[in-house]
């Protein structure tokens, strides 16, 4: 079993470095695309250590940019989970909320949350405030979303037991449904985080100072393909960096409910 | 739950909406009419009207519909090409461990990286035309079915396989009439959610560079701060993305009769 094991993992070391070579072979040595088109791999790394401390040609380095899009990310994501779960809780929980919040949740959950840049870069130009909107409409949906499924996967047979030894509403909402439901919940944050940062590129592609986004659409603008690729690999870097430290905090909080 | 007083519950249900809209749209009214955000924010009538105006009429070059036109046209080409090769990639890395092992470490570096992301390499490389939206919305579905068909083949149950095994079914006839059918619905899982993502690339491609689309239509209405623009081509994106969500929600239905996911 372990020797398979060592096997596949040969294959996939070699896999990547397979990538990489024939990468190197196509552009630096058969030269079939130029580099202003294709960079090759020498020159994407060559970018990327440059960009650590240069300043130009966007008027920021890389750890710059990189902060200044996570400070956004988190923001909105933070208070679209914020808002987000209770909503969702509560809309699961209350038949009330769910019929009156509910209908208005349906009207704005059909339109990607990109979709509202436009509006909220003519309302409140292009800062902190309009990007942060937007993610926290993204991470909001999927919030509400997701813990109104948890909450309602609840068995009505284990509501019942509370009943039985006399639970209260609330006891019975914080004892049983809500632990039922965080695994629901946590999946629903990841997906948040995801759109999020999603949200934050498109963002910062459209109308920007700073940031990753703002980095590679100034690289397009210049034809500068080794800047974009440096910038793509960092967003998705700091995509997977936030997914796994959500699955560190799931695995904690949610001991024993859905670790894969 | 006798049938009085189901019925008497989704009376009050839909009470309930037509109170929880109403007062909002009567706020969205009252707030545009009665307060200086009406120098803002157009009110619903207006953006009703302009819609309904734009699907008669011209917005920049075309109707309304006829931008829907473009963006869905797009999205069908990426999608239907992404998905194709999503699930056929996905069923491979799930089954076989070799094809796992090898596609795996590519597959990990590109996945965290948005398909809006690649939206300034693609137009170096493609261009300002077609291809490159199309590009982008065969790479925002392309991974989301490829995960989820992965993870479908992963998961066939193990009892099922070694019965075939048994039978003397050979490794195709494993694949095809096992592993395949097994997989559907979580294939349809990814499939919706790849159909959200890539109307929601679509948007994203055609707001940084195109001539039409509905993603042209609210940068357009950004760029000449018309914002009833913005608000009917918001509604008409909300629309359209509805419709998409339920054909692909009827589908499963249709198709996986036996065994519905619930979403």
């Amino acid at each position: 079993m372990k020797n398979i094991k060592v096997k596949y993992f040969v294959i996939s070391v070699l896999s990547i470095f397979t990538i990489i070579f024939v990468w190197f072979i196509c552009i630096n040595v058969l030269q079939l695309k130029s580099e202003t088109v294709f960079p090759g791999p020498l020159k994407v790394l060559n970018t990327f250590f440059d960009k650590l401390h240069v300043k130009a040609p966007d008027g920021g380095t890389i750890l710059q940019h990189l902060w200044a899009s996570i400070k956004v990310a988190i923001f909105g994501y933070a208070l679209g989970a914020l808002v987000g779960v209770p909503l969702g809780i509560a809309m699961a929980w209350n038949k009330w909320v769910d019929k009156f919040v509910r209908p208005l949740f349906d009207l704005i959950r059909p339109v990607p949350g990109l979709a509202w840049i436009p509006m909220f870069i003519l309302l409140f130009g292009i800062g902190l405030t309009s990007k942060a909107l937007v993610i926290f409409l993204g991470s909001l949906i999927a919030c509400v979303v997701n813990s109104y499924t948890g909450i309602r996967q609840t068995q009505e047979l284990h509501l019942w037991v509370g009943d039985v030894f006399g639970a209260s509403n609330l006891q019975k909402l914080f004892r049983i449904a809500i632990p039922t439901a965080l695994p629901m919940i946590f999946t629903g944050l990841r997906v948040a985080l995801g759109t999020s940062w999603t949200a934050l590129v498109a963002a910062e592609l459209l109308a920007s100072t700073q940031g990753l986004g703002y980095m590679i659409q100034q690289a397009r603008a210049i034809s500068r393909p080794d800047i974009i690729i440096v910038g793509m690999l960092a967003i998705g870097a700091v995509g997977a960096v936030f997914d796994a430290m959500l699955h560190v905090v799931e695995t904690k909080v949610a001991k024993g409910m859905n670790i894969k | 739950m006798t049938k009085k007083k189901l019925i008497s519950e989704q009376a009050s249900s839909a009470l309930a909406a037509i109170v929880s809209i109403g007062l909002f749209l009567l706020l969205w009214f009252w707030g545009t009419k009665a307060t200086s955000l009406g120098l803002l924010i157009p009110g619903p009538i207006e953006v009703l009207k302009v819609l309904f105006d734009g699907i008669v009429g011209q917005v920049g070059k075309h109707s309304i519909l006829a931008h829907a036109g473009y963006s869905l046209m797009r999205v069908l080409a990426g999608f239907s090409i992404g998905s194709l090769v999503g699930v056929t990639l996905g069923l491979f890395m799930g089954w076989y461990p070799i094809a796992y092992a090898i596609f795996n470490p590519l597959f990990r570096v590109i996945r965290p990286i948005p398909p809006i992301a690649w939206i300034p390499i693609s137009i170096i490389w493609f261009g300002l035309g077609e291809s490159a939206k199309i590009f982008l919305i065969f790479l925002a579905s392309f991974s989301n079915t490829t995960l989820n068909s992965m993870a479908g083949a992963d998961n066939v149950d193990p009892e099922v396989v070694n019965a075939a095994k048994m039978l003397g079914a050979n490794e195709r006839q494993i694949f095809t009439s096992i592993v395949l059918p097994a997989s559907v619905p979580a294939i349809f899982a990814g499939l919706q959610v790849a159909i959200s993502s890539s109307w929601a690339t679509v948007l994203a491609a055609e707001m940084v560079r195109s001539s039409e689309g509905l993603g042209w239509m609210i940068v357009a209405g950004m760029n000449n701060n018309n914002m009833v623009q913005i608000l009917s081509g918001i509604t008409m994106i909300g629309i359209v993305g509805f419709i998409l969500a339920i054909i692909m929600r009827r589908a499963e239905d249709v198709l996986c009769r036996w065994n519905k996911s619930g979403r």
